[in-house]
């Protein structure tokens, strides 16, 4: 930016920045926000999927494709810190993944997604899924122009997650409580863990899956694929108009 | 937690706001952050501390952090409630409600010139 495009408040005294809207995240919102409308031209439904370390996100990604990608054109960005590892588990399936490495970023921004998909062919591609990087924490505070925010909470990691992270669960439209198959030997109460996922986001939607016995993953294919049409179909309204 | 990358982005947002010789005149910073911002004002101001050192630059400022608190907006009783114990219901009709005014700042509200 030049100078003269720069605020010519008189440098003296206190200056409130009430409308010169100094959000520090301002950059990365530019950023999502090119990015939704790049999706919504493209007709393409951006799945963000977050959760702890270790929650199972790769595994339910590598069921989710070999029951889908047969029925929707889908690809998967998937972050982490160091190593391939994810997206060659991925590859596996005979889905078409890109690892971004973020090189010790907690968290995947906008930015990152950007330049992604220019290494990435989205022709025809209808569901774009990114795996965010394993943390509760940080990435909650950076939108990557995602349609929904799915976050995965593994019984293993215990019932009281939602309200010692509340700005991932609240700014999430769907959660999965992942790994049910084990729910038998630990003491994680499922009602508990809703009741307090809705103290901080009453419309949050809830699903209970395991990637092992298969349980709820039906349920989860179906909502992936319901949220592809309804992008599609909003998109044909606009058309027609 | 990213807040060196916080502190980085306050002097980048200054630098692009203010030219240099205003800058220069800078003495303090008044950040809100919200208490669903996920950031926490005392590692904020150590990695302030750090990259102004670090990067000689803006070593003359003091950050002021101004922590907010999460208050909700409730329409059917035009009522604001703020949240405790991160149970998002309206104090007056005791409706779940997230409809957020409030709490999620991350934003520079004031600067002071000498």
């Amino acid at each position: 930016m030049d100078k003269a495009a720069k605020s010519s408040k008189t440098a003296r005294g206190t200056v409130a920045c009430d409308n010169t809207t100094l959000h520090l995240l301002k950059a990365n919102d530019f950023v999502a926000e090119s990015i939704r409308k790049r999706m919504a031209e493209n007709n393409i439904m951006l799945i963000n999927i977050t959760s702890s370390a270790g929650s199972g996100k790769t595994t339910l990604l590598q069921e989710t494709a070999r029951r889908i990608s047969g029925k929707v054109k889908m690809k998967i960005l998937v972050g982490d810190l160091e190593t391939e590892r994810d997206a060659d588990r991925l590859r596996q399936t005979g889905v078409d993944a890109l690892q971004i490495v973020t090189g010790g970023i907690c968290h995947l921004e906008a930015q990152m997604i950007w330049q992604a998909m220019e290494s990435l062919n989205l022709d025809g591609v209808e569901l774009l899924i990114v795996e965010n990087v394993g943390n509760l924490v940080c990435p909650a505070s950076f939108d990557l122009g995602e349609d929904y925010r799915v976050t995965l909470l593994a019984t293993t990691e215990g019932d009281d997650k939602p309200k010692k992270y509340p700005r991932m669960f609240l700014t999430s439209e769907l959660m999965l409580v992942s790994k049910s198959d084990l729910l038998p030997y630990l003491p994680f109460s499922v009602e508990a863990v809703v009741a307090d996922a809705r103290d901080v986001n009453p419309n949050i939607d809830v699903m209970q899956i395991s990637s092992t016995t298969g349980e709820g993953i039906d349920q989860w294919c179906n909502w992936l694929l319901d949220k592809v049409k309804e992008k599609q179909e909003a998109a044909n309204v606009v058309a027609a108009q | 937690m990213h807040e060196i990358s916080l502190a980085r982005s306050i002097l980048n947002t200054l630098e692009a706001e203010f030219s240099s010789e205003q800058l220069g005149q800078l003495t303090e910073i008044g950040l809100k952050v919200g208490l669903l911002s996920n950031v926490e004002p005392a590692l904020m101001q150590n990695a302030f501390e750090a990259v102004t050192t670090t990067e000689n630059r803006f070593q003359q400022v003091v950050l002021k952090i101004e922590t907010v608190p999460i208050v909700i907006y409730c329409e059917a009783c035009d009522a604001r409630s703020t949240i405790a114990n991160y149970k998002f219901a309206c104090s007056s009709c005791g409706q779940p409600n997230n409809n957020i005014v409030s709490g999620t700042e991350l934003l520079i509200h004031q600067v002071r010139f000498e």
